[in-house]
Parts: C-alpha cells; structure tokens; sequence
C-alpha cells in the first residue's frame, strides 16, 4: 500500500501489452509499477516493501519466466498476491503457487481487475497466505 | 591354444543353408564355436569369412562380439534354460559407429542331446530406430511448434486488444468509444475460438465450450450487474470445423453486442439465450432475448457495422436469417439446409 492505494507490479515483456497493463492497473484505482522480466521485477520487489499485488506474463526472456518468479515471490515476499497470465491456454493450476490465480491472453481487462479486486480484499483478512 | 575343432560333421545342406540365408545367421556349438556364418553376417558386420569357422564368438573381429550378457544368454538356451527371442543389445566396435541390434536364438532339436547347436539370428535394426527416433524428435517438435505458434497467436491478439481499449480510454467521443469497444469484441471472440482451437487440437471445435466461453468473456465486459442481466447457452454436441465456427462465433458477438446494447435500456433486467442444435449437416443457431424489442418502422435504428457483418457471415455460411418478435423480446434465428438433398428437409423449428 502507498498512501492507501494498493501497489500492483506488472512484469510483462511486451512493451505495449505492458503499457495495456498499467492503463488497467490504473484505471482500477491502483498505482502501477512495471517491470519487462523476471529480474527486474525481483530487484523492484527488493527496492520497495509496499508491492501487494504482482501481475506477470508467463513467457518473458531472461533467467525466469512467469512461473518460476511467482514461486519465488511466494517463497521470498509470502503476502504478495500473484496474477499470472500466459498465452498457453492449458496451464496446470498445480504449477502455480497456491492461492494465484492463471488467465489464459488475450484477458479481459475486467477480469483481471474483478480478480485484482478480490485478491487485494481476500488481504485485509489476514489468512490468505498458505 | 586352440581346441581341435568340433568332431561332429553337420549335414552338407544345413550349413549351406546357414551360409546363404539372406539374413545374418551364425550357426554355433554349445560351447559357442562358430560352425559357419552367412555371408550376409560377414559382410553386415565385416568379418572375413575365411576366419570364421572354428572360432569362438567372442574371438570375432576384434571381439566386439564378446559381450557378457549375450554369452550368458546364448549358454542358457543352449542348456534349455533359456530362448532368447527378440533380444536387444548394442555392438559396439572400435572406430565405428554402434549398432542396435536383435537378436533370436534357438537351441536346434535332432533328437541326439549330445551334440548341441544354436541358431542365432540378428538383425540389425540401427536404422530402424534412428527413424523412429526421428520420428518422434519430429512429433515433439511439431507440437511444441504448434504451442509456440498459438502462444504468438494469443500475445498478438492481447496486443490488438490492449491497444483497442488504449485508444478507447482516451477518445472523447462516446460513439468512437463504442466502435472501437466493439472491435475489441470482436476480437475476444476469435481469441476465445483460437482457445477452442489449442486445446481440442483437432481443427474442430467444440460449439458449447466455445459459445460459453464466448458469453463469459461478453459478459464480463458489458454486463455490469450479473443479477441483472444475464446469457444462457443451449448448445447440442456439436464439434464444427475452425471456419465454420468463426463465423458462427462472430455471428453470436455481434447479436449479443446488440442485444445488450439495446434490448434492455433503462436498467431493465433480463436475458439473453444462444441455442444451437443440428441434425446432419442442418443447423439452427437463435439469439433470444427478453427484452423491449426491436422498435417498429421508422423507428428501427439504421444497419451498422454489425448488421453487415452479421448478414455476410450468414450469407457465407448459405443460411437464412429471419428476425421474429418473441413478445417480450426479439429473435433472431439463423437456419442452414444442405440444399443437395432430395427436396427441402423439414426439421424442429424453434
């Protein structure tokens, strides 16, 4: 949280999906930080202790994809909400960390903002991480 | 070092036989002597023939033949313990590549229990797994191209999307807004069918999975209260090839877009039901919706876009569309005959 708004990290490798991201994140009331890889997002998330939310792409270049960042996150920063989007449609939900959520591209900008929505409320209760 | 040589004389025609078999054959004794070879054996895995007679197995070439397991396999069969049928095992060689090989033996039965002699048959099948191998290097690649291939796919349509409602968040005007928001539609529902696509894999489609997902992600876009307004899908089994179900899916964009642009104004509540059933080559696909219905006259709005394209995509698919007032509501029904059949088939009418 910064200054009472929810902070959402999109890691996206496409610049203008990101740009696509952020213009969402924004939209919903958040403020938006990005990131183009895994390594990026890593070094943003150890800069800033107010990230709620991280919202990544599955494919990205670099040491990490999408999946093996949110595992990390789940495992370094346990709060952090995990949105993951891919365009592999079939994506095992047992690949992910627990309690993230998967949307297959293209999304629907207000799925992912209902998501969003309802992963930031799901914080306030204190019982979400796993 | 060398042991006299065996004292039994084999029958004239049967090592002729072994010497002429087409197939790599090694006839041996029980102590695993060679009594002779095909030539077929000495040229596949270059030995002399000259050398052959007498020798050991293991003595051949450059010993490449000694190999432990298939000494113990030979001596179990010749023993009785034993058959060794289809059996695989590398030959390795100095300087040359490995072969894989099967082999088969069998103990040769004569009646006389003294004197023991074994068929060994081998096959060299090298090449033959090297292309199965291929094979499936070029299955596996094939697929991962094809994943590779709809993940672009998705990404350029999620780029398209995202610039459509970047553009849509920044126009003034609120006309220019809804055309490029129906784009946008327009180009969930082929996304939605490219999803279909990737996971049945079969170039055909799934229309109950397809049109739900359709109606999910239309409705998570234009429905703001779901207690208000919701679509129901009653899709038969059907399973329509990739173009045919893009236009039907389109077809079902564009009805649904105008149905819940139009049809429920003023906070009214209601529904909207997609039906499609088939039998043979016949279908009927309807948008039902409950709403005000379509003004009468001079009242009715001037075609668009979505008119146009709705009317093409019917056309293309030789279907009929007719538009019926359900009181309360509208319907649209689509019907496709297959023409070619003796007279016009009557079917279920909605």
């Amino acid at each position: 949280m910064n200054n009472g708004k929810p902070v959402v990290l999109i890691v996206e490798d496409s610049a203008i999906i990101r740009i696509g991201a952020v213009e969402l994140v924004l939209a919903a009331g958040y403020e938006a930080l990005e990131a183009s890889d895994a390594d990026e997002a890593i070094r943003i998330l150890e800069m800033r202790n107010d990230i709620d939310l991280v919202f990544t792409d599955v494919q990205m270049p670099g040491t990490m994809d999408g999946i093996k960042l949110s595992h990390y996150i789940r495992d370094r920063w346990p709060p952090v909400k995990l949105i993951i989007a891919s365009g592999a449609t079939i994506l095992e939900e047992s690949m992910l960390p627990s309690g993230s959520r998967f949307f297959s591209k293209p999304y629907d900008d207000r799925t992912i903002t209902d998501a969003m929505a309802r992963l930031l409320a799901s914080d306030d209760t204190q019982t979400t991480v796993v | 070092m060398q042991q006299p040589p065996v004292v039994h004389f084999e029958a004239a025609s049967t090592l002729a036989v072994v010497m002429s078999s087409h197939e790599p054959l090694l006839f041996l004794s029980d102590d695993l002597r060679i009594i002779a070879a095909s030539a077929s054996f000495c040229r596949a895995f270059e030995i002399d023939p000259a050398s052959v007679t007498g020798k050991r197995l293991g003595e051949l070439g450059s010993g490449e033949w000694a190999m432990p397991s298939l000494n113990v396999l030979l001596t179990a069969t010749a023993t009785g313990a034993a058959r060794i049928d289809a059996y695989e095992i590398d030959l390795k060689r100095p300087l040359k590549n490995t072969r894989n090989l099967v082999v088969n033996a069998r103990k040769l039965e004569d009646g006389d229990p003294d004197h023991i002699r074994l068929l060994l048959a081998i096959t060299d099948v090298t090449e033959m797994r090297a292309e199965s191998r291929l094979k499936d290097d070029l299955v596996r690649e094939k697929a991962i191209l094809l994943q590779e291939v709809q993940h672009r796919v998705a990404n350029s349509l999620q780029i398209i999307a995202s610039v459509l409602m970047q553009s849509a968040r920044r126009v003034q005007s609120e006309e220019v807004r809804g055309h490029l928001q129906d784009a946008r539609h327009r180009i969930m529902s082929i996304a939605a069918l490219q999803k279909q696509l990737s996971t049945s894999g079969g170039g055909s489609v799934e229309l109950r999975a397809y049109f739900t997902q359709l109606c999910q992600s239309l409705g998570a876009s234009m429905i703001a209260d779901p207690e208000r307004l919701s679509i129901q899908i009653n899709v038969d089994d059907s399973n329509v090839p990739a173009d045919i179900s893009v236009s039907l899916g389109l077809i079902v964009t564009e009805l649904v877009i105008n149905a819940l642009k139009h049809a429920f104004p003023d906070e009214r509540s209601g529904k909207i039901a997609i039906d499609y059933q088939s039998s043979g080559k016949d279908w009927t696909l309807s948008i039902t919706d409950n709403g005000i219905g379509m003004p009468p006259g001079d009242d009715a709005p001037k075609a668009g876009l979505g008119t146009g394209i709705v009317e093409a995509l019917v056309k293309n698919l030789q279907g009929e569309i007719s538009l019926t007032t359900a009181d309360p509501g509208t319907i649209v029904t689509i019907r496709h005959r297959e023409t070619s059949g003796s007279g016009t088939k009557v079917s279920s009418a909605m």
